[in-house]
C-alpha cells in the first residue's frame, strides 16, 4: 500500500513517487472547502492546517515547505505535527545552491524510507514535456484557460496516480478561442475555483499562471539532477532572479496586462509594489480571502482592468 | 440619453440639455424614481448596481470616473473617489487603479460611524471639524478599533468638534497611502462633500486638491460621455 504524502507546496513530486509513496496537495481542496478556520492569517495554510489537524484528510504523513516558500507555513505546520500527524520541514535554499537543495531531497528521501521506485521520475519528465505543450496551446489559443490552468496546478501531485493523470491530460480537446487579452496571472494561485473561467468570460485570457508554470518546467532523473533544476525553483529565491524570469516569459507570450493575485495576510503583496516597479505592462492586483466562487468585488476590478486595457 | 450611477449608498441621474448639466440625486433604494418615464435604451449605467439596472450599455466606476472628471479638469493626473463603501483611487498617467473594500476605515462608512455616534447627520460634520482647537491624535487603522479609541479620547477631555476633527485625520491618513505621487489630485464621491475631511486630506497630502461642484455625480455624468 502506497503511503499518502501531503504537501504543502511545491515539493518534487518525482522524489515522492520515487520513494515509492504518493504525494497529496493539500491546496487543491482548498478553493472547494466550506471552512471557516479559527486562527487564520492566510485562508489557504489556515484550513489545510485545521483539516489535517481535525484528520479531515486521511494522510500517512506530511512534508511541509517551510523555507523558501510560504511563510505562514512554519508555524500552521507545527501545528499538524503537535496534532501527531509525522512531519518534515523543507527548506529550499534562497541563494539557489544545488548542493544545499541535494541534501535536503536527501532528507526527504530518508523521511520517506529511501528511493524504491528510481524510474518514476523519467515517468513524471515524460508528462511534464506534454504539460510543456498544454501550456504552448494555450496561449496559442488552442485551449481554454480554465481547463488549462486545472490540469496546470495538477502537475503539483499528478494527481496522487501517474496513470490516472496520463489518461487525464490525453482527454484534453483542443479548439479555437478568441483571444482579447493575452494575460499573465502572477503571485500564489487565486482561492477561487472558477477564476479563470469569470476572467475569460469578462475578456481577460490567462494565458500563463506563474506558479503552475513553476510546476511544469522542473524535472530531473535522481536526487541529485532534481535538485540540480529545482534550485530555479523562482518562489524560493531573491526577487530579482523571478522578476528576470517573468520578464523573459511574459515577453515571450506578448502578454498584454498582469494580474498579481495574493492572499490576504500574505507575504506576497509586500512584493507589490516592486513587481509593479520592474514589471512593464498594466497591472491589475487582487487581494483574495476565504475560498469560494470569484466575489462580485473582484469581478469589478476585472472588469475595469479589462476597460483600462482597451484604452491604452 | 441619460447616464445613471447605482452607488452603494446613493443613486444619481446625468443629462446634459442644451449643454448644461442637469441631475438628481436619491438614495440607492429609490433609484426607480430617476428613470420614471425613460426607456433603457437611454440609459448608460454606471456603479455598483451598474449591471441589474435598466441600460443600453453599462461601464465601470473607474473608467466612469475618469471620463467625468475630464470634464471638468481635463488635464487631472489622480482621481481618488470615495464612495460609501470604498476608496478608488484611479493614476491616469499610468492608466492603473486601486480599490480599498476590505476595510471600513478608508470608506464612507467609516465617517457615518462616526455620525451615528454623535447623532448628527453626515453633512454637519464639516461645520464640526472647523471649529475644533484641537486634533486629537487618532492613530487606529481599524475602523472598530478606532471608534474605540475616539471614545478613549472624548473620556480624556477632547470636545465632540475636536475628536470629529480627530477622525477625519485619521480617516484622511489611511487614504493617503493609497496615493501615489502627483503634484495635485481630484476628489470625487459623495463623502467628499464633507469640507473636514478634505481639509484635514489637503493637510496631510500637502497637493493641490480639486473638487468639483457636486462631487456626487460625476461619474454619472462619465458615464454619459465614455457612451457620446
Amino acid at each position: 500500500m502506497q503511503k499518502k504524502i501531503a504537501i504543502t507546496a511545491l515539493v518534487p513530486p518525482e522524489l515522492i513517487y520515487a520513494c515509492g509513496c504518493k504525494p497529496f496537495d493539500v491546496n487543491n481542496v482548498i478553493p472547494f472547502s466550506k471552512k471557516y478556520p479559527r486562527n487564520k492569517l492566510c485562508a489557504w495554510t489556515a484550513i489545510w492546517q485545521e483539516m489535517l489537524s481535525k484528520r479531515e484528510i486521511k494522510i500517512d504523513s506530511l512534508i511541509v515547505v517551510a523555507g523558501g516558500d510560504c511563510h505562514n507555513a512554519l508555524v500552521d505546520g507545527q501545528k499538524v505535527a503537535m496534532s501527531g500527524i509525522p512531519t518534515h520541514f523543507f527548506f529550499y535554499p534562497f541563494d539557489g545552491s544545488s548542493e544545499y537543495l541535494e541534501s535536503q531531497f536527501q532528507k526527504v528521501s530518508d523521511f520517506l524510507g529511501g528511493i524504491k521506485a528510481p524510474e518514476k521520475p523519467e515517468e513524471i519528465m515524460e508528462l511534464k514535456k506534454i504539460g510543456l505543450q498544454i501550456d504552448k496551446k494555450r496561449a496559442a489559443g488552442k485551449l481554454t484557460s480554465g481547463d488549462t490552468f486545472r490540469i496546470l496546478i495538477s502537475f503539483s501531485d499528478l494527481a496522487s496516480d501517474l496513470d490516472t493523470f496520463r489518461e487525464t491530460i490525453s482527454l484534453i480537446r483542443e479548439t479555437d478561442i478568441k483571444i482579447n487579452n493575452r494575460i499573465a496571472l502572477i503571485g500564489v494561485p487565486p482561492i477561487y475555483p472558477d477564476f479563470h473561467d469569470v476572467a475569460q468570460s469578462l475578456g481577460l485570457d490567462v494565458i500563463f499562471d506563474e506558479l503552475p508554470f513553476e510546476f511544469i518546467r522542473h524535472s530531473g532523473r535522481d536526487i541529485q539532477t532534481i535538485a540540480r533544476d529545482y534550485c530555479n525553483y523562482t518562489f524560493a529565491r531573491p526577487l530579482d532572479f523571478r522578476i528576470k524570469f517573468l520578464q523573459k516569459e511574459l515577453k515571450k507570450r506578448n502578454v498584454d496586462g498582469i494580474i498579481h493575485y495574493t492572499q490576504f495576510s500574505c507575504h506576497h503583496m509586500l512584493e507589490d509594489d516592486i513587481l509593479r516597479s520592474n514589471l512593464d505592462y498594466p497591472m491589475l492586483t487582487i487581494q483574495g480571502d476565504l475560498p469560494g466562487n470569484t466575489p462580485e468585488q473582484i469581478k469589478l476590478r476585472l472588469e475595469a482592468f479589462r476597460e483600462a486595457l482597451e484604452r491604452s | 440619453m441619460i447616464g445613471l450611477d447605482v452607488g452603494s449608498t446613493t443613486a444619481k441621474k446625468v443629462s446634459i440639455e442644451d449643454g448644461e448639466i442637469k441631475y438628481e440625486i436619491t438614495d440607492t433604494h429609490n433609484w426607480k424614481d430617476l428613470i420614471t418615464g425613460i426607456d433603457g435604451k437611454d440609459i448608460i449605467s454606471t456603479g455598483y448596481f451598474r449591471n441589474t439596472v435598466p441600460h443600453h450599455a453599462s461601464v465601470t466606476e473607474i473608467t466612469a470616473a475618469i471620463y467625468g472628471v475630464r470634464h471638468y479638469f481635463p488635464d487631472a493626473d489622480v482621481i481618488v473617489d470615495i464612495g460609501g463603501q470604498d476608496t478608488k483611487v484611479i493614476d491616469i498617467r499610468k492608466n492603473n487603479f486601486t480599490i480599498n473594500d476590505k476595510c471600513s476605515a478608508g470608506t464612507g462608512a467609516f465617517l457615518e460611524f462616526v455620525a451615528n455616534y454623535f447623532k448628527i447627520e453626515l453633512t454637519e460634520m464639516g461645520s464640526y471639524h472647523i471649529r475644533a482647537k484641537r486634533i486629537p491624535a487618532i492613530n487606529n487603522t481599524c475602523g472598530v478599533f478606532a471608534l474605540s479609541e475616539m471614545i478613549s479620547q472624548l473620556v480624556a477631555g477632547y470636545s465632540k468638534e475636536e475628536v470629529i476633527a480627530g477622525m477625519h485625520y485619521a480617516f484622511a491618513r489611511r487614504i493617503s497611502f493609497m496615493i501615489p505621487e502627483a503634484e495635485s489630485l481630484v476628489l470625487i464621491g459623495g463623502t467628499v462633500k464633507n469640507k473636514g475631511m478634505v481639509s484635514a486630506l489637503c493637510d496631510i497630502l500637502k497637493k493641490k486638491v480639486f473638487v468639483p461642484d457636486e462631487p456626487q455625480i460625476v461619474n454619472a455624468l462619465g458615464a454619459l460621455k465614455y457612451f457620446s
